[in-house]
């Protein structure tokens, strides 16, 4: 089934810490909700892959802690992503002002400026609302981003942001490439449902590719071992060990 | 009808000249089939009765056709009709009439197909000008009076003398057709059977298919360019024929003979013959312009390559052409409609003067790739990303490194012996170590064998590390100013773009440096020589702790080359070790908050594990350092409880216990926040920078953390990875916030987890109650965890979480085992860099439109390619390709203006219009010139046209014949001119002429059919190409 997959996007998950990121991905990926998720420390990894407009794409989704001290581990990973997920919790208007920051966070540390962001306004199912809709939509367009308000508890919303993100991404030449080089990109429409919207594949991209190693076949699931202790040496301080 | 054509061959056979002449086809049957005694003109009913003949009787509709037995010839015949059938090329279609220079403006594509008659493979391909689909509409209709569109564009006179063309096009002026020829490039069709063969095959598929498109089919040697053909309509034929022949009988060469030809080629019965329309173009070519207006000094290598050093300035590029990029003028003087009486030109006389041609157009041509300094330097320097030699291989030392380290231990040895103290080493100016550990070096292994030679050497040097020239080492920031002006530009900006590195970096300089060696000092070898140099002075940096100047201050630009980040984590390693060891001399390091970082990852005593020796005889004073007064009394109200129980603080105990011991590592005060439980001021400690790290170490790890999974324990151990960094600030916390909870840490390090809702009170007021939210109350999550295991250890005595020496050493050995190729791939995209901007700004003297399209191409281009870890080389070659082009181009423009003098231009007008015309020659292959010999610019080519006249008069004849003055004089007035010997213009290099009109043919009651015949005289070769058409029916 590996075989299918057209590409590996790398999706990154950013935001003020609490507004439920790491929710929102657990909702995406394992369709639960927790509501007593222990705070990220870092960066935090899933994988999943959604199929859009009959591509396959596995999704290396990057969720990183939102406190202000881990911000200055957590750029290094935002190299390489092909989209950015920027959340913000409606029912907190101090989150929504805290966007410019990560945006220019962002400008800062990504290392192309042609990746697709995406803003989701979270929280939606709480009653104490604090940021409209419309000021939500209004600076999605002012920094030409998506916008989705969602609801990690409810689900509301949440595939669709996923699916939003990656079929625009998709759609950006150049932006990915085919796992496969050979195979080309697949524009036969096979599942779908009447009226689905047609993605064309980006043409064909004569571009290098950028070697993405997740390793993430199925036998390669098992961490080797070696490779963790060398990196459990470099992370952990003595108090921990 | 045929006799003068005839005369012609013959004429031809006799000199040993071939000419396909097609016709009359002597019926030389190449096999025994019967058929082949046809005519190829009457193979339309040679079809028919083959039919007939196969299938008895019986015409049917359905009935069995028999190929079994069919030769190779029908085979071949068939695969013709189905390739025509394939095309869609069946039956007629009209088009719009052709509009003014569509051949060049329009697309033109071709489709190809292989055909073989027998065992000789033939290519057939269909060359046509793309046209809109509405212009196809009429393709439905079945025009059976219609003429061929091929035969009606014989006649039409708005694309004569196409800048850009198929030369079938152009002969004659044909927005469709087919081409049979041999497949092979070596391969030619040379026997005159063979010939009539093929064109016997062309006119029965043209017959059965009812295709109205012409097809040709090539003979002779492809070089020649000779091609016979044929285009069929209803009851109408058009024979394409050719003469080709290296000299020219005389009564051809002028317009006479050829009417005389054309004339008697057509045969036409009628009297007085419809009037001939003509056609006439005379090509001058302009080319020993240059000892007068050559504009460039070609720059002058041999003084860079021999001369001073000093003269020579590194980290510039060179630009421009070394040669005249522009070799050659040619102006054509068209006399685009002519009637036949209008004009005398024969042998004796001629009215075509060009400078009463109507029409003149210009075109120049380019001097193929003319050596181009700045794309030879690119190109260059691209070239060593192929060798494979290492840096040892190359010098041919592998003992080289040893020395070096020899001598550096030599000095250390000494320094040793003769001060007992560790060596004050900031006192000492950089540039003394620096040259002597140089010179030493090279006394080792002596001057002759270096490949670089010392003043160049130390140019480099100095101009790489200005720092080495100043007394005074840099210390604190690094060179790189970041209030820049410049930093804010997009200009500055493009190593963004290119990953390459900023322009004031010394990558960046690097790069150029290595660029320049390896073009003008010592090739490979000098780049290897340089390289080598400059890992010894990094490490030497590192061992003597002095800053890399030209990189900017933090951790490593993930937005510059891999070289560049791992420049940067050596200089963040320095900067650190720097610190540290300053740290220990002067105790006020952990005083400023701007030094945080620095000093914060300072080695206790107690974890010395991975330091030197001599570190370790340091770290012994360290003990009293840290208790030291300053660091006392900066506490003011802890003082009489926390005296004196520094050291010790690292047991375990409770906040109660640990409420008695001394704060340490504190930052500043939080705001007005106060501990939980005894309402002290909250302090932020000092806390340490986390590692900082490059692409690679990146990749590496984000490649770990993904290997863990996705299950719960994988995310947890991932988790756990990653709390170092927070275990060492809550260690600091607790150091710096004796007594705190973890509710206090929370609030300074995750502030929305501490939930503070108001309440009222016992008494009725209302209180601020605060606690912790619910996912850090959650039983054992990993913060709580950590919380219970960190002990209050300040930031300083905590275990680095970067290990700079470690890290150093990596990247040390890294620079060291780059080979030459390696570090190419690595600067290639500053070169490139560099490159672009160069050219830019070039371009920006000139203000060329085009070549400003052109850059921006490249960027992006250049931004796509760069942007992923190893490119192809094709891709990288298509890029210095590209800048070698613009460079060209604007050496081009240079050139020609300074040839057309338009900044000598004092009207503005004019100017502009010469300005105008100029950027035109260098975009169009054709530009018109307004107002012809009249107008500004035909003047100044007239002009260039006579001092080149002048030149050849001179150095032919005499020149003292003719005294300067009074050729002046003959310049200025034409009329004397004319009588004397000498023109203005050189005699045409290139006679073009096309001859039409409409007459019936064969006889006088057959229909009135386009007849159409082109010829081109130049200096070596003479061609006719006639079509002539006649009908079919009445004959």
């Amino acid at each position: 089934m590996d075989e299918d997959v057209l590409t590996t996007l790398k999706i990154l998950i950013i935001g003020e810490s609490g507004v439920g990121k790491s929710s929102l991905l657990l909702r995406f990926t394992d369709d639960t909700f927790d509501p007593e998720l222990a705070a990220t420390i870092g960066v935090d990894f899933k994988v999943k892959t959604i199929s859009v407009d009959g591509n396959k794409a596995k999704l290396a989704i990057w969720d990183t802690a939102g406190q202000e001290r881990f911000r200055t581990l957590t750029p290094s990973y935002y190299r390489g992503a092909q989209g950015v997920i920027l959340v913000y919790d409606v029912t907190r208007r101090d989150t929504f002002v805290k966007l410019d920051n990560w945006l220019n966070e962002l400008e800062t540390y990504c290392t192309r400026n042609d990746i697709v962001n995406m803003l989701v306004g979270n929280k939606i199912d709480k009653e104490n609302r604090e940021v409209d809709r419309n000021e939500g939509l209004k600076f999605a367009r002012k920094h030409s981003m998506l916008f989705i308000e969602a609801s990690a508890k409810t689900c509301d919303g949440v595939q669709c942001a996923f699916e939003e993100l990656v079929e625009k991404i998709i759609q950006t030449p150049g932006l990915w490439e085919s796992e496969n080089q050979n195979k080309g990109v697949k524009l036969i429409h096979r599942e779908e449902g009447p009226g689905g919207g047609a993605c064309g594949g980006p043409e064909e991209s004569k571009m290098a590719v950028p070697t993405e190693s997740w390793c993430l076949g199925d036998s390669s699931w098992m961490p080797q071992l070696s490779m963790i202790v060398e990196c459990y040496k470099y992370f952990v301080g003595p108090g921990l060990s | 009808m045929i006799a003068a054509f005839d005369d012609f061959q013959t004429g031809l056979t006799t000199r040993g000249r071939c000419c396909a002449e097609a016709r009359p086809r002597p019926p030389l049957p190449p096999s025994p089939d019967a058929l082949l005694f046809f005519p190829a003109y009457l193979a339309p009913f040679a079809a028919l009765l083959k039919m007939a003949a196969d299938s008895e009787p019986e015409s049917e509709v359905f009935e069995i056709t028999d190929f079994t037995t069919a030769s190779e010839w029908e085979r071949f015949i068939s695969k013709i009709e189905e390739v025509l059938n394939d095309w869609k090329l069946i039956g007629n279609s009209l088009g719009k009439p052709l509009e003014k220079g569509v051949f060049t403006s329009g697309t033109w594509e071709e489709k190809s197909d292989e055909i073989s008659f027998a065992d000789f493979k033939f290519s057939v391909t269909h060359h046509y000008l793309v046209q809109d689909s509405t212009d196809k509409e009429g393709k439905d209709e079945v025009l059976e009076d219609v003429i061929p569109q091929s035969m009606q564009d014989l006649l039409c006179m708005n694309n004569d003398f196409p800048p850009r063309a198929h030369c079938l096009v152009r002969w004659y002026g044909l927005r469709e057709f087919v081409v049979i020829a041999p497949a092979a490039n070596h391969d030619a069709v040379l026997s005159e059977s063979k010939c009539n063969l093929l064109l016997s095959s062309v006119s029965i598929a043209l017959g059965n298919t009812g295709c109205q498109v012409p097809l040709f089919v090539q003979i002779h040697h492809k070089w020649r360019r000779m091609y016979v053909g044929e285009c069929q309509g209803h009851g109408v034929r058009t024979d394409f024929e050719m003469v080709h022949l290296r000299k020219v009988p005389n009564q051809y060469t002028h317009l006479s003979g050829l009417l005389d030809i054309f004339k008697s080629k057509i045969g036409c019965p009628l009297t007085p013959l419809p009037p001939v329309s003509i056609a006439i173009r005379l090509t001058y070519v302009l080319q020993d312009w240059q000892q007068y207006f050559w504009p460039q000094q070609p720059p002058d290598i041999d003084a860079l390559v021999g001369g001073e050093v000093g003269g020579l300035e590194f980290g510039k590029l060179p630009f421009g052409a070394c040669e005249d990029p522009i070799s050659e003028l040619h102006l054509a003087t068209t006399w685009p409609h002519l009637t036949e009486g209008i004009i005398v030109d024969n042998d004796v006389y001629s009215d075509l003067d060009p400078i009463q041609a109507p029409h003149w157009s210009v075109r120049v041509r380019k001097a193929d790739n003319p050596q181009c300094l700045l794309g030879d330097f690119v190109t260059e320097f691209f070239k060593i990303c192929r060798r494979k030699e290492s840096t040892d291989e190359i010098l041919g030392r592998s003992t080289f490194e040893e020395e070096g380290r020899e001598i550096a231990d030599i000095t250390h040895a000494l320094s040793k012996l003769t001060e007992p103290a560790p060596v004050p080493i900031h006192k000492l100016s950089v540039s003394n170590m620096v040259h002597t550990a140089k010179k030493k070096i090279r006394k080792h292994r002596g001057v002759e064998e270096s490949p670089l030679n010392n003043d160049v050497l130390n140019t480099i040097l100095l101009f790489l590390f200005p720092d080495a020239a100043s007394e005074k080492p840099l210390d604190g920031s690094s060179a790189v100013d970041n209030n820049n002006p410049l930093s804010e530009s997009e200009e500055y900006n493009l190593y963004n773009q290119f990953k390459s590195a900023p322009s004031d970096s010394l990558t960046y300089k690097l790069a150029l440096c290595l660029c320049m060696i390896n073009f003008y000092h010592g090739g490979l070898k000098g780049v290897a020589h340089l390289w080598q140099e400059f890992v010894l002075e990094m490490r030497f940096r590192w061992e003597n702790n002095f800053l890399i100047p030209g990189l900017a201050s933090g951790p490593p630009d993930l937005r510059c080359c891999l070289l560049h980040q791992k420049l940067q984590m050596l200089n963040c390693c320095i900067e650190r070790k720097k610190a540290r060891d300053e740290g220990r001399k002067t105790n006020t390091s952990d005083m400023f908050p701007g030094d945080a970082g620095k000093a914060g990852d300072q080695l206790g005593p107690d974890n010395l594990k991975d330091t030197d020796k001599e570190k370790g005889e340091v770290g012994k004073s360290w003990d009293s350092w840290s208790d030291s007064e300053e660091e006392f009394f900066e506490c003011l109200s802890d003082t009489e409880e926390l005296k004196g129980n520094g050291q010790e603080s690292g047991k375990k105990g409770g906040p109660k216990e640990t409420a008695s011991l001394k704060p340490e590592g504190r930052l500043h005060q939080h705001g007005k926040l106060t501990l939980l439980h005894n309402g002290e001021p909250l302090y932020i400690p000092v806390t340490q920078e986390p590692a900082p790290m490059t692409e690679d170490l990146l990749e590496e790890q984000s490649e770990v953390l993904a290997k863990l999974g996705t299950s719960a324990e994988g995310a947890h151990l991932r988790a756990r990875m990653q709390s170092a960094c927070l275990l060492s600030d809550m260690e600091s916390f607790k150091a710096a916030n004796p007594g705190c909870f973890l509710e206090d840490f929370v609030r300074w390090y995750s502030p929305r987890d501490y939930i503070e809702e108001e309440v009222i009170d016992e008494k009725g007021n209302m209180v601020l109650k605060g606690e912790l939210s619910a996912r850090m109350k959650i039983p054992s999550n990993m913060w709580v965890e950590a919380w219970e295991t960190a002990k209050p250890i300040p930031a300083r005595r905590q275990r680095r979480l970067f290990d700079d020496t470690r890290e150093a050493e990596k990247v040390l050995h890294y620079l060291a085992v780059q080979k030459p190729a390696d570090l190419a791939r690595h600067l290639l995209p500053c070169v490139i860099h560099a490159a672009v901007l160069k050219v830019k700004e070039e371009e920006n003297l000139e203000n060329i439109s085009l070549v400003k399209k052109i850059i921006k191409q490249i960027i992006t281009h250049s931004s796509k390619v760069l942007h992923f870890p190893n490119p192809e080389d094709k891709k990288l070659e298509e890029i210095i390709h590209q800048i070698t082009n613009v460079e060209a181009i604007i050496a081009r423009a240079r050139s020609l203006k300074a040839k057309f003098g338009t900044e000598k231009c004092e009207q503005e007008e004019e100017k502009e219009d010469l300005e105008k015309f100029v950027s035109c020659l260098l975009e169009q292959p054709e530009v018109l010139v307004v107002g012809a010999g009249r107008g500004h610019a035909g003047k100044i080519i007239h002009k260039l046209f006579v001092n080149a006249q002048r030149l050849t008069e001179s150095s032919d004849e005499a020149a003292a014949m003719a005294p300067p003055e009074e050729e002046l004089k003959r310049v200025s007035s034409p009329e004397e001119r004319r009588q004397n010997s000498v023109s203005d213009f050189p005699p045409p290099a290139g006679r073009e002429l096309i001859l039409r009109t409409t007459v019936p043919r064969p006889a006088p009651y057959s229909r009135a059919l386009p007849q159409r015949m082109y010829s081109v005289l130049t200096k070596e070769d003479f061609r006719l190409a006639g079509a002539f058409s006649s009908d079919t029916s009445f004959f």
